[in-house]
């Protein structure tokens, strides 16, 4: 076995490992040990309720329509803090990580008083009789909050790095300019884009902490999967809760492959991610 | 014949309207809901946001995230430390399975990193009853919800050093090496101040989340009032209490501790960029 | 200290980086390994640091055995083809590092230190930058900084790996000439690897030719300018006419050029290969009795210390002739003319082409 050059590596690799196996692998590990205690039919009537199914639509399609909302407003927000200079562009730069580096509880708090039929915003929406805080729509809101950073900053180093002399040589031959953008850089930055949307997703998948405030948590109506799972845990029903974790694991760990494999073909550097 | 100007960037109208969108989106989203902690926080006073900041739940609360940050940070960044050193400088077969590994709790939801817990500890959990035994408290006491806080933020220092060690390659170890110095004072005095500001960056990312991680500590902490409250979970307590003004009052620190975060971040980030470019000769 | 390589090998995955690699570095001799890309000479040297560890064979140091001793036990000073300068360090510290990290009854006290290092600094020429930072620094005073690091802990072999890559033309040149005077001066033994053919020549005691990972030739400049072993050699060394060629009863054509074939010379294998360095050739307006043929002129460039003639012969074949400057004042050459191109000194020619003919 060839030796190493540089000193540490039985150490730091050992070390990784078991630290590792001590804090994730152990500790995830019980969900499959726990599940399979479950009968099949038992694990497929907790999995498939309709309580069950109802939440699996509520986060799947809040989550959706949350991250479609980011990659809209995302590339906006990217392409001119990228690209334009304006008063307040610096401070607002550094303020895009906000959703990242607040405590969910104080985003969900914040977003519910302000979204509320007499708060700040809410009490515009009462007007126009749309209701937001308490309703599926609220859940949107407070995802498209939180996902806020991921798309743009997936795409800002893209944007970043995009060679001008592309531009260049597109406007030289002809192109006007919503040619160049639709043609040469949008494709561009489509990858990053898809990147973006993914983590988002993803994201808001698990959120729990900012959306319980804001969501009413009606069953059936207004409850998202993760809190569906805390309800089963505070009732004991333990195996419930496990089952449809696993579940919710399962779809999230698909997403993580996808975006891995996505990132690999399209050759993103990981310090370009931004955050996550 | 007169030069003409290329079109390399949208008309200034566009580019007025793109910005309008941009102010008002992140207005909207941002600074509105930052303005809102702080208008709710002070709207009853005073007097009464400092008898809420200094209420003795309160600062129970706060020595128990300051508790758990102190020991879940340093953890996670020796943790770091070794796993971007093992990953950004050798070749070895499982390094694309480690690497997913280590992203694990991102992807995990943090009512289910909770979860795992309970299910380790709990009454009904595996160890539970050898735990009961031995009168050994995990759940609904500080070591767990160190342990959630610990699972958690496992992820942030590691990813943050592994791009940095990875793009400044080994020559600098190796120099250090064919100079006589041994392991650790080429960590010492040649890796560590190569990534020092990767390394911040990623402890403040780490720390951020460690002091605002609610989901996964609800699940295990019991939300016994002064003793196993973080500060977020004791803005839940008050704020389901209707004690509106309160939980605004004490979610304002966390406000602060965010926009501080975000200071701090911006400024690492900057000089991380700086440590990691390339080694062309001018 | 003399350095022995003998037989070493080394694969990364799949490629052969190194194969049965042997050689022997005198005490105080200034080597370089040389070789175009891949030809595993910056792996040979980091193998001899201890960077590298080979899959066989050994390294000797003064008939030691040291294949197996650590890059920090070696007492190797090697100097990074990037300079691997310590940047959160200025110049000072940089070159104090090897003395400071020494264990503590090795350790020398910091006035000792910094008289060495300011020793050394004076030696390369940049006393004066003592406190400045790498990014402070030209490439070239970077380069000097790294030399000095290496030294700073007087190691018995001084290795370098492309030292004068990232560098300018100029600025390499006149590096290339202090290094040598270094060397003079110091007289450790040294091993330098580079892919310009015009720096080892000019600098180097002895020369390695390294192709896809094996030894092609080892001799002096001279010996491998003028008696390569091998058409690589030829062909890596300088400038070089190729000719093939086809026997015909006892005479040998080569390009445009009919030589006579000495008798009882035997037909070879294979097709006749002939190579001829420029400034074995000669133009002239009127036939000579040397081996020629008629070309005529495309091209001349003046610019530099020989003149540069391309020729082209009937059959569109074109040949590169150097002259020296007065003789091409004496033909006073014009674009466009028809010569007469001949071997200038057959002897030379038929001495350096045994390869692939035989002749």
């Amino acid at each position: 076995m060839t030796p190493r050059i540089l000193p540490g590596f039985r150490l730091t690799l050992g070390y990784t490992v078991l630290y590792l196996s001590l804090i994730v692998l152990i500790p995830l590990s019980t969900i499959i040990l726990k599940t399979a205690t479950l009968s099949w039919s038992q694990f497929l009537s907790v999995v498939a309720s309709p309580r069950a199914l109802a939440a699996y639509r509520l986060s799947l399609g809040a989550s959706l329509a949350a991250a479609l909302i980011n990659v809209v407003f995302g590339t906006v927000v990217a392409w001119t803090l990228a690209r334009y200079d304006f008063p307040g562009r610096r401070l607002m730069d550094g303020l895009v990580d906000l959703p990242f580096a607040l405590p969910t509880a104080v985003a969900g708090i914040a977003m519910t008083t302000l979204y509320a039929p007499n708060g700040w915003l809410g009490r515009y929406a009462a007007f126009l009789g749309i209701k937001v805080a308490y309703t599926s729509l609220g859940i949107v809101v407070v995802l498209a909050f939180i996902g806020l950073p991921f798309v743009v900053r997936t795409l800002q180093p893209v944007l970043q790095n995009l060679d001008a002399a592309m531009e260049e040589a597109a406007a030289a031959l002809g192109a006007d300019r919503w040619q160049t953008v639709r043609r040469v850089i949008l494709p561009e930055l489509s990858p990053a884009l898809l990147t973006g949307f993914a983590l988002a997703f993803a994201r808001a998948l698990g959120e729990y902490g900012s959306v319980i405030f804001i969501a009413g948590n009606l069953p059936m109506k207004t409850e998202i999967t993760p809190l569906l799972i805390m309800i089963k845990l505070e009732q004991f029903d333990y195996a419930g809760a496990t089952a449809i974790a696993l579940v919710f694991l399962v779809v999230s760990f698909g997403l993580l492959l996808g975006i891995n494999l996505l990132q690999r073909r399209v050759g993103i550097g990981r310090l370009e991610e931004g955050l996550n | 014949m007169s030069a003409e100007r290329l079109p390399l960037t949208e008309p200034p109208f566009v580019r007025r309207l793109l910005i309008g969108v941009t102010l008002a989106y992140l207005g909207l989203f941002l600074l509105v809901p930052l303005a809102a902690v702080f208008a709710k926080a002070l709207e009853r006073g005073l007097a009464l946001y400092w008898a809420s900041v200094t209420d003795p739940a309160a600062v129970a609360a706060i020595r128990l995230t300051l508790v758990t940050a102190a020991i879940a940070v340093p953890l996670n960044t020796i943790f770091g430390l070794a796993a971007a050193w093992a990953i950004a400088k050798f070749d070895f077969r499982g390094k694309q399975i480690l690497l997913t590994l280590i992203d694990l709790p991102f992807s995990v939801s943090p009512v289910i990193s909770g979860m795992i817990f309970v299910l380790l500890f709990g009454a009904q959990g595996l160890l539970g009853p050898w735990l009961a035994a031995h009168d050994v408290h995990i759940l609904f006491a500080v070591p767990g919800i160190i342990l959630a806080t610990l699972f958690v933020t496992v992820p942030f220092v590691a990813r943050e050093l592994i791009p940095v060690m990875e793009a400044q390659g080994s020559e600098d170890e190796e120099a250090a090496l064919t100079l006589g110095a041994g392991g650790w004072q080429m960590f010492r005095r040649v890796t560590l101040p190569n990534v020092t500001w990767g390394l911040l960056y990623g402890v403040i990312l780490c720390t951020a989340r460690a002091t605002g991680e609610f989901g996964a500590v609800s699940v295990v902490s019991g939300h016994i009032r002064g003793r196993t409250n973080t500060v977020p979970l004791h803005v839940e307590i008050l704020y389901n209490e209707y004690q509106f003004s309160a939980a605004f009052a004490v979610a304002s620190l966390l406000c602060l501790l965010a926009l501080v975060t975000l200071a701090a971040k911006s400024v690492a980030e900057r000089k991380r960029t700086l440590a990691v470019e390339p080694r062309s000769a001018p | 200290m003399s350095i022995e390589i003998r037989q070493i090998t080394k694969t990364f995955d799949q490629f052969s980086a190194l194969t049965d690699v042997s050689f022997t570095v005198p005490q105080g001799e200034l080597t370089a390994l040389l070789g175009p890309s891949g030809s595993g000479k910056t792996t040979l040297l980091r193998i001899i640091a201890g960077l590298e560890v080979p899959d066989a064979g050994a390294v000797l140091f003064d008939g030691q055995e040291a294949t197996m001793r650590s890059a920090s036990e070696r007492k190797v000073g090697f100097v990074f083809q990037h300079y691997a300068l310590f940047r959160h360090m200025t110049v000072f510290e940089n070159v104090a590092f090897g003395l400071r990290v020494k264990p503590k009854p090795a350790r020398p006290s910091e006035a000792a230190i910094a008289a060495k290092v300011h020793e050394l600094l004076g030696l390369v020429q940049l006393d004066r930058m003592a406190e400045r930072l790498p990014s402070q620094l030209s490439g070239g005073q970077r380069q000097r900084v790294a030399l000095a690091r290496a030294l700073a802990v007087q190691p018995k072999i001084l290795l370098l790996d492309e030292p004068f890559g990232a560098l300018d033309a100029k600025v390499r040149q006149e590096l290339r000439r202090w290094l040598r005077r270094l060397h003079d001066e110091i007289g450790i033994t040294s091993v330098f690897v580079t892919h310009d053919q015009e720096e080892a020549l000019e600098v180097a005691d002895r020369v390695v030719v390294l192709n896809e990972g094996r030894v092609e030739q080892v001799g002096t400049p001279g010996e491998v300018y003028e008696h390569p072993a091998s058409p690589f050699v030829y062909k890596f060394l300088g400038n070089v006419n190729l000719f093939h060629g086809r026997v015909e009863g006892n005479k040998v054509h080569l390009g445009e050029f009919t030589l006579d074939l000495p008798a009882g010379t035997p037909a070879p294998a294979v097709p006749p290969v002939a190579y001829a360095r420029p400034h074995l050739l000669d133009i002239d307006h009127q036939p000579t009795t040397r081996p020629q043929f008629r070309a005529t002129i495309q091209r001349i460039n003046t610019a530099g210390s020989v003149v540069k003639v391309e020729v082209v012969g009937p059959s569109g074949a074109v040949v590169h002739v150097e002259l020296s400057q007065e003789r091409y004042r004496a033909l006073a050459l014009r674009k466009g003319a028809e010569v007469y191109v001949s071997i200038k000194d057959l002897a030379t020619f038929t001495a350096q082409n045994m390869l692939g003919g035989g002749i």
